[in-house]
């Protein structure tokens, strides 16, 4: 979230055109945009600063998950924004529907994984239209990949796992801010992703049914939310299917807490 | 917390890479594969900063097919390894460096099988034996002890078998599996992959303190 | 009509030629000649020297032969001093490679690289191509002992034996009857340059200061590239007089014998 404390504006303006008129584009990466600043993670942090006149605070704080099984991937997350200790919303889309067969997860910044998914989503259209068919999750997690890596030691932030169905079945990618590109069976990624594997990687079969797998996936994101103060608000789950993506729940974590209690008070009858 | 490991046999070079895949604290991968194939019968074994491994490793895997493409022949590994190491070495006075070391592993005609050690520093250097990372600590050791020229595969394999054995014995990162692959004329041969043997001995009991 | 067409490189004529890249072959054309020959225990490359002023001191060893690297020398047909300039970016192509890989440029990726040069002065704006062909002999470990050829527009191949210069099609139709596929030796390639030379320069009386002769073999695990003494070449030059005074001898008996019988 983006909190600004105004100051002069003269002085804000001076400022802002010293460092553009500083700025120079490093030869040989030109084919890249590059922010004006000859050090953007620094300039950035400038402002990360408590004490800082302009003082801009990133939601942060999330917990994701996404795992295959027999019946395809089930993408999971909760939807709590934290700025600080502040939390500033509890309805985010922490889900990015980048086309009907690829879902991607927001962890880190919200603006890096919106803005740089949006870019796939185009890049992924794009290539449907050339080529007459659709992306393979393996090509557009590289793609994504290589965009994030150009723009490494830069100040993205972002944990995103792909998820999508083509030719080769069920995919499932995680993809990071520095550059990496990995594919496997489970993931969970965010502030609360250590509790999500907790109950994931306990509970975790291959040949779960669908209701199991929403199960698990509702789960283990609701235990990190009860154990991380930075993950909240609901769980969304969705399902990857060979037909495309479907949204299966949204449910208050609250809600559920209830639910379950309840249920563990009938079982402990 | 990554660890690759070459041994020079009598013509072959064999190579094991740990399996684990770590982002922080967390392990997100458990069967990674660090191996690069180079050329029918040449690798590099990767390990450094996420992201700049895949990059600069495809970077070098891609100009070496580019090279064979041009001039019909594959680089010798000694040139393969100069090449890896001239790009690092550029990327090295540059405003963002990689971050990588290798093994560069290849047998060819002239030069029959042979092993490379670079690090992210760009320093080069031709081993009979060599490890990346940690596993270094315990496993050189060992090769120092008990390596010796021209073995046989079998021979190799036992020696590959000690180091792994003391690294899953002594080292606080836990490696529960090797990647273990041969190198020699024939090409690039897949070895069953080596888990963690070690176990607490069991039969010695603690007596617990008493005051 | 050419005149159209011929100002610049990069404009084909109406029947699709370049005008300028074919002059510049043309220039060669009588320029001075260069031969080499392939043998199966080593390589020569021969050269006609024009300057042969008494008065010219001798700064230069040699004039039409260059040494590349530890394994791989050239010989030049042309403009010299665009020869000059060739040599130069040859040599540098080597040491890049061998600054890059630790290893001597294979001969084939020295040739193709510098002829990128070439042709690229056939195409980009307002340049003229060079006059040059070139001759490369060299060694290296992917395929031994190599012959090459380079032209002005960048074309090359590799040859088991050639000639560029003055009267190079005279001495290419003498390589084509005389040099025995895979069983030629060094010694015999000698010869046999020596009287290709004699037969096609424009002199009546052949003198080792009018040609230049360089081998390349290997000894030791090792190139050796050696340019032959005057001494060296004034035997070449004997031994092909004799043997050229004999056939005349034989020739006449023979025909001294035919007027008898008759």
């Amino acid at each position: 979230m983006l909190a600004l404390a105004t100051r002069n504006e003269d002085e804000l303006l001076k400022e802002t055109r010293a460092i553009t008129e500083n700025a120079t584009i490093p030869s040989g990466i030109s084919s890249i945009a590059i922010p004006p600043y000859s050090d953007p993670k620094e300039f950035l942090a400038q402002y990360n600063k408590p004490d800082s006149a302009v003082s801009i605070k990133f939601n942060r704080g999330t917990t994701t998950l996404a795992f295959k099984y027999q019946g395809g991937v089930i993408v999971a997350v909760d939807s709590r924004a934290t700025g600080g200790a502040y939390i500033a919303s509890q309805t985010v889309k922490k889900v990015i529907e980048i086309n009907p067969y690829l879902l991607g997860t927001m962890a880190g910044g919200a603006a890096d994984c919106q803005f740089w998914e949006r870019v796939l989503s185009k890049h992924c259209r794009i290539y449907e239209l050339r080529n007459k068919e659709r992306i393979s999750v393996a090509g557009a997690s590289k793609i994504l990949a290589n965009m994030v890596y150009s723009y490494k030691n830069m100040g993205l932030s972002m944990g995103t796992m792909i998820a999508g169905w083509d030719k080769r079945g069920p995919g499932l990618y995680y993809v990071g801010d520095d550059g990496t590109r990995v594919t496997n069976n489970i993931f969970s990624v965010g502030s609360g992703s250590t509790y999500a594997y907790g109950v994931l990687d306990s509970e975790y079969k291959w040949d779960l049914n669908d209701t199991e797998a929403y199960e698990l996936g509702r789960r283990a994101i609701y235990h990190a939310t009860h154990r991380d103060a930075m993950s909240g608000g609901m769980v969304r789950i969705y399902h990857m299917k060979s037909t495309g993506w479907v949204k299966i729940s949204e449910e208050d974590v609250t809600d559920l807490y209830y639910r379950y209690k309840a249920q563990e008070a009938v079982a402990a009858q | 917390m990554e660890c690759v490991i070459g041994i020079v046999g009598k013509d072959f070079i064999l190579v094991a890479s740990d399996t684990n895949q770590a982002h922080s604290i967390v392990i997100m991968k458990q069967d990674d594969d660090k191996l690069f194939k180079i050329n029918p019968r040449g690798a590099m074994l990767v390990t450094g900063e996420p992201g700049d491994k895949v990059n600069f490793a495809e970077y070098i895997q891609r100009n070496l097919q580019l090279y064979k493409m041009i001039n019909g022949y594959d680089l010798s590994t000694n040139a393969a390894a100069n090449y890896a190491r001239r790009e690092l070495a550029t990327s090295l006075r540059s405003r963002d460096p990689y971050h990588v070391n290798m093994l560069i592993a290849g047998h060819d005609d002239h030069d029959g099988a042979s092993l490379y050690f670079m690090d992210y520093l760009s320093s080069l250097v031709k081993l009979p034996f060599a490890i990346h990372g940690y596993g270094s600590y315990f496993g050189l050791s060992i090769c120092d002890k008990y390596y010796k020229h021209d073995m046989n595969e079998t021979e190799a394999l036992n020696l590959l078998n000690k180091i792994i054995a003391e690294i899953q014995k002594r080292l606080l990162v836990q490696l529960p599996s090797f990647h273990v692959r041969v190198i020699n004329k024939e090409g690039i041969r897949d070895l069953p992959t080596i888990y963690a043997k070690y176990q607490p001995d069991q039969s010695v009991r603690h007596e617990s303190m008493e005051l | 009509m050419s005149r159209r067409y011929d100002t610049r490189t990069t404009i084909f004529s109406p029947e699709g030629r370049l005008y300028q890249v074919e002059y510049a072959l043309e220039a060669i054309s009588h320029a001075g000649t260069s031969l080499g020959i392939l043998a199966n225990d080593g390589i020569l490359l021969a050269a006609e020297k024009r300057n042969t002023n008494k008065l010219l001191d001798e700064v230069n060893y040699s004039e039409k032969i260059y040494k590349l690297n530890d394994d791989i020398c050239c010989s030049v047909s042309g403009i010299t001093s665009d020869a000059n300039v060739l040599i130069n970016e040859l040599r540098l192509i080597a040491q890049r490679y061998y600054l890059n890989y630790q290893e001597p440029v294979p001969c084939e990726n020295l040739v193709s690289s510098l002829c990128n040069v070439k042709q690229a002065y056939t195409q980009f704006g307002g340049k003229r191509p060079f006059g040059v062909s070139i001759l490369y002999m060299g060694w290296d470990k992917e395929f031994g002992y190599q012959l090459y050829q380079s032209d002005p527009s960048g074309n090359y191949g590799g040859w088991k034996a050639t000639c560029i210069g003055n009267n190079n099609q005279t001495a290419n139709s003498i390589l084509k009857q005389e040099y025995k596929i895979g069983e030629t030796k060094l010694a015999d390639a000698l010869n046999l340059a020596v009287k290709i030379l004699s037969k096609t320069l424009d002199t009546t009386k052949l003198t080792s200061e009018k040609i230049e002769i360089a081998t390349l073999t290997r000894e030791n695990n090792k190139t050796r590239i050696r340019i032959l003494t005057e001494k060296e070449v004034s035997e070449l030059i004997k031994h092909y007089e004799a043997e050229q005074a004999k056939l005349e001898a034989e020739k006449l008996a023979k025909e001294k014998a035919a007027q008898q019988a008759k």
